[in-house]
């Protein structure tokens, strides 16, 4: 990896890492939330700051250019980050239909009291 | 005598609701209209019509709906529940037909238009025949009108479907419940054409999307 690509891996890293822990203290991000975004942003850190590892890993995989083993990893656990979303959305989803039936369950009802006072 | 309530999931539907709750009645079954958060007067009508009516705080769409529906019918201890279209296409003069598959036993019946009635040959019925295809080859059992939304529901399926729906649209509906061994059986009804607004189906696009998620859905999921 050139010089300059490292530098922008660390500069771009170290801003994550700043922005993610200002959003968390900011209350911005929910904590349960933030524990992955935290774990991944100093992990990319570490990366930045010990680049030799790719190489020994890029070795390992068989991987000539040091760089598309810094894009596979990323691809990976972006992968597992999206999916793991899609899995809250789906979990929400059926909240929000259970809830919404509660409330205007609770609505229906109270409109017959209302109707019934009424009378 | 089952305890029958007719879903009708409405969605700015101030031309037609009053007049369908009104014919609905006249056959006398219990019903409950779903309000989907509609942006017309639909909300008003139902107030000042005395229809018996959820009103949801927020716009679910309508597998949203019709699972609140059946939340509501197995709270309340129904043995069957009738889905109808808000739109009016679906004409409740058949809803005693398909109460009375349920009470012969069957779990799942569908107000079908090609029981005794020859399928059209056009692009929409290419996709119904195709869908008819994927569910044949999944499950074995032949099916006629798959996209039907006119359907009568069980005790049994009520309550497997108020707790969890992972479906797309009816068809992948209506294998699961083959895949799993519920009775299903389909009756002839004739359906209305509609009167005003835009079919979904109208757009190629969403057509495409439509048939691709519920064919993979009957192919990997159901």
């Amino acid at each position: 990896m050139s010089s300059v690509l490292r530098l922008g891996l660390l500069l771009a890293s170290l801003m994550v890492f700043i922005l993610i822990l200002y959003t968390v203290i900011r209350k911005m991000l929910n904590i349960k939330y933030s524990i992955v975004w935290i774990l991944w942003s100093l992990l990319s850190l570490l990366m930045a700051v010990f680049p030799e590892s790719f190489y020994k890993i890029s070795h390992l995989l068989s991987i000539q250019m040091p760089v598309n083993t810094v894009f596979l990893i990323m691809t990976a656990l972006l992968y597992a980050l999206t999916f793991n979303v899609y899995i809250t959305i789906s979990k929400h989803n059926k909240e929000i239909v259970r809830l919404t039936y509660e409330i205007s369950v609770l609505r229906k009802e109270l409109d017959d009291l209302k109707r019934q006072n009424e009378r | 005598m089952m305890k029958t309530l007719i879903v009708i999931p409405a969605y700015n539907e101030q031309d037609n609701i009053v007049k369908l709750v009104e014919d609905v009645m006249s056959y006398g079954y219990d019903y409950l209209v779903i309000n989907d958060c509609s942006r017309d007067s639909t909300k008003d009508l139902l107030i000042s019509n005395d229809i018996v009516h959820l009103d949801l705080p927020i716009n679910l769409g309508i597998a949203g709906v019709t699972q609140v529906g059946f939340k509501y019918a197995k709270d309340s201890d129904y043995d069957c529940v009738i889905c109808i279209d808000g739109d009016g296409q679906h004409l409740p003069e058949y809803i005693k037909d398909l109460v009375g598959e349920i009470e012969k036993g069957n779990d799942y019946v569908i107000g079908s238009r090609f029981v005794s009635e020859k399928k059209p040959v056009t692009p929409r019925m290419l996709g119904s025949r195709l869908l008819c295809l994927l569910i044949r080859l999944k499950t074995g059992k032949k099916v006629t009108d798959p996209t039907s939304g006119m359907r009568a529901l069980g005790k049994k399926v009520v309550e497997d479907f108020a707790e969890s729906m992972n479906f797309y649209a009816e068809p992948d509906a209506l294998c699961h419940l083959l895949h799993k061994g519920f009775e299903v059986k389909e009756v002839q009804v004739t359906m209305k054409e509609r009167e005003a607004g835009v079919s979904y189906f109208h757009n190629p696009l969403k057509s495409l999307y439509y048939m691709l998620a519920v064919s993979l859905s009957i192919i990997f999921v159901q």
